[in-house]
């Protein structure tokens, strides 16, 4: 089936939803025509299992706010990685995401068809930090100081831990590269890859690392012991916290209902419940358009490769 | 001093000691009951832990080696949340108290939890190594200690310290053992409870019984008693006890009836002696009073006489003082009469003679055969009773009484045509009375009692000194019993009556009837 002959499936779908409303009352349930698709990319590659933990309520509640617009919400799909989620959104296996900005730009970028629709408010703030870290005793007080030492990052596709941190030591014209790259510049930045932000507190500590970089939110949660040994010796500037994309193609309607029933989410108790339990989500809120050209003016500074 | 009854006082004791007794036995038997269970319980426990044992060290061990293989790969990379998770879900499986994973210089990495609180401590007391075989297992009362080391091809990436609660059977068999004793102990409790309440109604019902029992058999008596007393000390000896028990109280109850009857008869015989002597007082006066006019009346003859005499005999007139000393002689011999019969009478009183067993009827005959010479003149027919019974007298002394009723029955006939003296006893209630009856001149009713009086004669010019009746009734006094008259009147004969006391009575004898 092309796009044009969805869209009119769809449109047709509706219609007869409304035409069945009006008839049948407003309780009924349509009749199920469209499918959404939510996709997400896996924290860690190999356990898609946490990822349906965390989403399974949230995905519930929109399927049960959905039906009545005849819009089924199918299995959440996770991704391995970037590239997965890309070649998924390409496939039309997936009509909207939920990930924060870098990997977000990243999809946009490699998909050409992906808008960023919704603003993700996680743990009450719409936007966070990235902070550079380093044990007390440390010598290093400043981002040039580490320069040819060894930053502990969490991730490739992290925001704040990943391309924010390099973002910024970028900005200081420090380069970051791969640890285990022999052939990089000896003054340039390397870094190592802890996969948890508690992993990389803990490698700084045991000198796995001179320093590490997380959100705010990943310092406030670190142990007390932990965080007592170490000292934070610089801030980055802030990015908003989340964003929720729609494949530029989905039928308006589609994306209209769905971003309708997320903008609703908060404003009960089963709803907010759902929303906490996905990675303690607040709300979502409706990006206006300069908040999206605030996300877009990220592309050039957390992508490498982004022409400037 | 509040007063309260022994009845009260006993029972009190009685209740007080069964308690004391009861309680104590039913907290011995608890305690030993409870002590058994708990013997019970520990062998059971001892069995059961010993059979345990061994296969718990197994499934440590194997637990210990499970754990370390797939701890080291997170603990050798640093990766403290896998290592987090790998303890959170070892919790599942494992009665977990607390687990630190130790990184290699000793110090703890983390404790699985997101505060990790113990990050950084040293762990103390040693870790084990090779020549432990990797793992070594504590016991500490509650929880089981593991420690173990984390390597891989003989690299050691740390090590775990798991405590693990005790394990489900055992928590079981502690719960059970717990419940059960303090269910047992309930159950006993509430045992002792419920025996407890009952022997408290038992015992305060036998209490109640013990009071009712020492009442009636205690203090009822000893009330009765003391409330003869106070009668018997009040004077009223009327209302012996009724108490008859086999027992010391009998006795004391017996003992007090006797001391009332005792002192019954020493008030009664008081009482008669005072009468007697009351008695004896107004016969006394009486007798002061007879003798002194009496032997005054021949006094004042002779006195008389002799004055008349001398005159006479200055006169020369010697056949009048010839008349006058006969009427003194005459006055003097009166006189010696009356004092010969008031020797004999005061002699009846200190001379006695000892009794003996006496044919009443042969004492009748001899009476009237001495009396012939009254009788026969005057044609008195005699009828003596065939069964006058024998008697134990003064065998003299009855005959001087025979003799005076029958003489004086005789005496008293007057102008009877056909004179008659019956000599008789009948049965009046308790007591036998003897009688001589005539059908003479009879007395007045208001004259009964005088005709005893000493010197007393109803018709002075009656022979006699009118001592006899007096004699009469003074030898039977004497012999405990009572003498009196009986008469419808003038004309219609009269009955002399006498009684002897019932010791004096023998028994009867059929006695031929003498006319």
């Amino acid at each position: 089936m092309t796009t044009r002959a969805a869209r009119v499936v769809a449109l047709l779908g509706l219609l007869a939803t409304a035409v069945t409303g009006w008839t049948a009352g407003a309780a009924a349930p349509a009749e199920t025509s469209v499918t959404a698709r939510f996709g997400v990319i896996a924290e860690e590659p190999n356990e898609p299992d946490r990822m349906f933990t965390a989403y399974s309520p949230l995905l519930a509640e929109l399927r049960q706010r959905l039906a009545p617009a005849g819009i089924a919400v199918s299995d959440l799909v996770i991704a391995r990685d970037l590239d997965d989620l890309s070649q998924r959104i390409a496939r039309k296996q997936v009509d909207f995401v939920l990930e924060s900005v870098f990997p977000m730009l990243a999809l946009r970028e490699r998909s050409r068809s992906l808008e960023p629709a919704l603003l993700v408010v996680r743990r009450g703030r719409r936007e966070y930090r990235s902070v550079f870290f380093t044990r007390q005793e440390s010598p290093i007080r400043k981002l040039a100081d580490l320069r040819g030492r060894t930053l502990v990052l969490q991730a490739i596709r992290s925001t704040s831990a990943f391309a924010l941190p390099r973002a910024e030591l970028r900005r200081a014209g420090l380069s970051l590269v791969a640890a285990d790259d022999a052939a990089a510049d000896p003054k340039a930045v390397r870094y190592v890859l802890a996969l948890a932000e508690v992993n990389q507190a803990v490698w700084v500590l045991h000198q796995k690392g001179d320093a590490g970089a997380f959100n705010e939110g990943d310092w406030q949660a670190l142990p007390e012991k932990i965080r007592a040994r170490l000292r934070i010796f610089e801030r980055s500037r802030p990015i908003q916290r989340g964003l929720i994309a729609f494949r530029g193609d989905l039928a308006p309607a589609t994306r209209r209902a769905v971003e309708a029933a997320m903008l609703a989410l908060h404003q009960d108790g089963a709803g907010l419940a759902a929303l906490t339990h996905a990675s303690g989500i607040t709300r979502f809120e409706r990006l206006t358009p300069a908040a999206r050209d605030a996300v877009l003016d990220w592309a050039p500074v957390l992508l490498p490769k982004h022409p400037r | 001093m509040r007063r309260t009854s022994i009845g009260t006082r006993y029972a009190a004791y009685v209740a007080a000691l069964a308690l004391a007794l009861v309680a104590v036995a039913l907290l011995a038997a608890g305690a030993i009951a409870l002590s058994q269970m708990r013997v019970v319980q520990a062998e059971l426990r001892d069995a059961v832990a010993g059979a345990r044992a061994a296969d718990d060290e197994r499934a440590l061990d194997g637990a210990a080696r499970y754990l370390g293989l797939h701890l080291f790969n997170p603990l050798y990379q640093l990766d403290v949340e896998r290592l987090n998770e790998t303890i959170q879900q070892t919790r599942s499986w494992l009665p977990v108290v607390s687990f630190v994973v130790v990184d290699r210089d000793g110090r703890v990495l983390t404790d699985g939890t997101l505060a990790n609180s113990r990050y950084g401590e040293d762990v103390p007391g040693a870790l084990p190594h090779d020549e432990d075989g990797g793992v070594t297992i504590a016991r500490r009362s509650s929880e089981t200690e593991l420690r173990f080391r984390v390597a891989a091809g003989g690299m050691t990436a740390g090590w775990a310290i798991v405590t693990l609660a005790e394990p489900p059977w055992q928590a079981s068999l502690r719960t059970l053992e717990e419940k059960r004793t303090a269910e047992l102990w309930s159950g006993h409790r509430t045992s002792l409870i419920s025996l407890g309440g009952l022997v408290l109604v038992a015992t305060l019902g036998l209490a109640l019984l013990t009071s009712l029992l020492i009442s009636r058999t205690l203090a009822r008596p000893l009330t009765e008693m003391s409330r003869a007393a106070e009668q018997i000390a009040a004077g009223n000896l009327d209302h012996p006890l009724t108490l008859d028990s086999p027992d010391e109280l009998g006795d004391l109850a017996r003992s007090l009836n006797r001391m009332a009857c005792d002192l019954r008869a020493h008030e009664e015989a008081l009482r008669a002696e005072r009468g007697d002597l009351a008695r004896k007082n107004a016969e006394l006066e009486r007798f002061n009073y007879t003798v002194s006019h009496d032997l005054k009346s021949p006094l004042v003859t002779i006195r008389g006489f002799a004055g008349l005499a001398g005159t006479d005999l200055a006169a020369g007139r010697h056949d009048a003082v010839r008349k006058d000393l006969g009427r003194i002689v005459a006055a003097a011999d009166k006189m010696h009469r009356l004092l010969d019969d008031l020797l004999e009478l005061s002699r009846i009183g200190r001379v006695v003679h000892p009794p003996e067993d006496v044919s009443l009827a042969d004492l009748v005959k001899d009476a009237i055969e001495l009396l012939k010479g009254s009788f026969e003149p005057k044609g008195v027919a005699v009828h003596v009773a065939a069964d006058l019974p024998m008697v134990h007298a003064d065998r003299r002394r009855l005959l001087e009484v025979l003799q005076n009723l029958l003489e004086n029955a005789a005496k008293f006939m007057g102008a009877q045509a056909q004179p008659k003296v019956e000599v008789g006893w009948r049965q009046d209630g308790t007591e036998r009375v003897f009688y001589v009856r005539d059908n003479g001149r009879g007395i007045e009713p208001r004259f009964l009692e005088r005709v005893f009086g000493l010197f007393e004669k109803l018709d002075p010019a009656c022979d006699g000194t009118g001592v006899g009746l007096a004699l009469v009734r003074r030898i039977i006094e004497a012999h405990g019993g009572r003498a009196w008259a009986e008469s419808e009147g003038p004309g219609r004969g009269a009955t002399f009556c006498f009684t002897l006391p019932s010791a004096s009575l023998a028994e009867a004898v059929p006695a031929a009837a003498a006319s």
